[in-house]
């Protein structure tokens, strides 16, 4: 062996013999063994020189000596097989060095004696940077991650700003809208009413001026006959009622749309106080039950007679609003659901029902005021907007889900509003017992 | 299929033979080593396109994957595929002690990779009379490479499987040739053919 040329090599060479013993050592492994064992290592048991990783060792030069191919082991899975120090004791950061190894068989050409040759590697430096890189991948992906977080909340926040920037701009408009009707509808129903009046005296003179004539001038009641009938008296009799009624009908509709729009508009300045749920759950499926027959209705509420802080007229107006949008969604026959819950935090209402359910590209609109699907004159598209406000007030969530055609759920989660909250601190709460519908 | 994986009849014999023979060698190393029966299976020589390769190492999703080099007179690679099941009772026969950490499941993959690998190919160099080196095994995820973009169309891939038979374990070798080695692969298996 040529070997001035093997201590140049930047590779730790140890030959080991069949008995495991070390037969030679290069200057580079040579230079890194503690200064005790430098002189005495040569002709000795390689497991009294290194006893920390013999087992290993001798297990790897077995398997080099029965196979008689090379045997590597690679530092991360064990990084310091030899007690080596790191080769910068001064400015490095690691203070044993990071070993590869590669034993590789080697037949003396002359004595056919065979041996174990090992070979290490110093590469403590690609391992401190290959560290680095892992763990700056590792905070990479971390920071991503929270960008991303980060990134879906803001979507999310944004989506709400656009609701309710939508909501508040609607709600100024309706609440215009609805004051600007409120005038001319009152005169409207006061000269209606006022006309009715004198339409029913007019025909009453009418008739009073025929029983006249029939008992003074029985001779002239042809020619008054002949002319209430060439202005259609009769048929103005028979009519006006059912026109007038027509139209007081229409005034009350427009009166309707109008509070609704107001409710939905305008602050209203309602109390705070307990509401039995239970108790407003059944009387609300009770009423709306005689209107619309057709579904059969289930409540549940737990515990039994909850009672919840809430302001009491918008809340029970929003769980009509859903209750009512349940209840029409089914044509022959389904089912409708209310199910109040206590959470550790508040208060989870689901209404469910299995009615013709919402499109999908419907359903972003839900919320918009005025949105409907119903034909002209059957809805105002008011209610889920009137509803997610008054949820909003309660600082609660309102979320739907929906099929087309297999129904749709409601969820409505309410956190637990306390009398002094600030929400309701300068509404005066009602020292009222709890109420109900 | 490219002209120059394309394998006679008799050269594919030739071929299958000796591959037998070598990993008929390899297993008896192994069994030696471990002191335990191995099987192998009937060496299987086809040629595959990247897609292909991807397909004939990664049906199976509870495996381990490892990756060679050699060199020498022919260069290419050497792919294991092990099963991850029976794998603690083959890491007791190399001596390593329950429980296994993560480090020695990974060595124990390496060192198994390492020595099949090179059994075969220890053996099939001595056959075939050309010098080998093999390089270094490391971990491979074949799910997080890119077989389509490998640099070439068709490659010869020998595959093997082998049994360890006290426990689940079934472990495949595949090798794979570049086309040079492939020529020279060829034309000596014509010398041997005489």
């Amino acid at each position: 062996m040529n070997e001035p040329l093997l201590d140049k090599l930047p590779v730790g060479i140890c030959l080991v013999n069949e008995s495991y013993e070390i037969v030679y050592l290069n200057a580079f492994f040579l230079d890194r063994m503690p200064s005790d064992l430098r002189e005495v290592a040569l002709g000795k048991p390689l497991a009294d020189v290194f006893p920390e990783q013999i087992k290993f060792l001798k297990r790897r030069i077995k398997s080099v000596f029965v196979l008689k191919h090379p045997s590597f082991s690679y530092w991360e899975q064990r990084p310091h097989i030899f007690p080596f120090k790191s080769s910068r004791p001064i400015t490095g950061e690691e203070t044993q060095m990071v070993q590869n190894m590669e034993i590789v068989p080697h037949k003396d050409s002359e004595t056919q004696q065979q041996y174990a040759c090992i070979l290490i590697q110093d590469v403590t430096a690609q391992a401190s940077y290959f560290k680095a890189q892992t763990q700056l991948a590792e905070q990479l992906k971390e920071e991503h991650e929270a960008q991303r977080k980060l990134i879906r909340k803001l979507d999310r926040a944004q989506s709400q700003l656009i609701q309710a920037e939508k909501m508040a701009s609607t709600g100024q408009l309706a609440a215009g809208i609805a004051h600007e009707i409120n005038n001319p509808m009152g005169f409207v129903t006061a000269n209606l009413n006022t006309l009715e009046q004198y339409a029913q005296n007019l025909l009453e003179t009418c008739e009073a001026t025929k029983k006249l004539f029939a008992s003074h001038a029985p001779e002239r009641l042809e020619d008054l006959e002949a002319l209430f009938e060439a202005t259609h008296v009769e048929l103005i009799e028979e009519d006006m009622g059912a026109l007038l009624q027509e139209s007081k009908d229409g005034l009350d509709r427009v009166s309707e749309i109008v509070s609704t729009l107001r409710s939905f508009a305008e602050e209203p300045q309602h109390a705070w106080s307990y509401l039995n749920l239970q108790e407003t759950a059944s009387q609300l499926v009770q009423l709306i039950s005689t209107q619309f027959k057709k579904p059969k209705y289930k409540v549940s509420c737990q515990p039994e007679q909850l009672k919840w802080y809430c302001e009491t007229a918008s809340f029970k107006q929003a769980l009509t609003n859903l209750m009512m949008n349940a209840a029409q969604s089914i044509e022959d026959s389904g089912l409708v659901m209310l199910d109040i819950k206590q959470t550790q935090s508040g208060v989870a209402i689901k209404i469910v029902d299995t009615g013709c359910g919402i499109k999908e590209t419907n359903l972003k609109r839900v919320f918009e005021p005025f949105f409907t699907t119903r034909p002209e004159g059957k809805g105002q598209g008011l209610g889920l907007s009137v509803a997610y406000s008054a949820i909003e007030k309660h600082k609660g969530k309102l979320v739907i889900n929906s099929r087309e055609g297999k129904g749709t759920v409601i969820e409505v989660r309410l956190p637990r509003l306390q009398e002094d909250d600030d929400t309701t601190a300068n509404e005066s709460a009602s020292t009222a017992p709890s109420e109900s519908l | 299929m490219n002209d120059v994986i394309a394998l006679s009849e008799d050269q594919r014999d030739a071929l299958q033979e000796l591959m037998n023979i070598s990993m008929g060698q390899a297993a008896n190393s192994l069994a030696h080593l471990i002191e335990t029966k191995i099987g192998i299976s009937i060496p299987n020589i086809t040629a595959v396109t990247p897609t292909g390769l991807y397909e004939l190492v990664s049906h199976n999703q509870q495996s381990y994957y490892t990756r060679q080099s050699f060199m020498g007179d022919i260069h290419g690679e050497v792919m294991s595929i092990l099963t991850q099941s029976g794998l603690e009772e083959v890491a007791e026969l190399l001596e390593y002690e329950q429980p296994l950490s993560d480090n020695d499941i990974k060595e124990t993959i390496l060192e198994l990779s390492n020595i099949l690998a090179g059994a075969c190919l220890a053996g099939l160099s001595e056959q075939l009379e050309l010098a080998t080196n093999l390089q270094m095994p490391t971990l491979f995820a074949p799910q997080k490479s890119d077989f389509s973009q490998y640099d070439w169309q068709h490659s010869l891939v020998m595959e093997v499987k082998f049994d360890i038979q006290v426990s689940s374990f079934t472990m495949r070798v595949v090798f794979c040739l570049d086309d040079a080695s492939l020529t020279k692969l060829k034309s000596t298996i014509d010398e041997l053919l005489g």
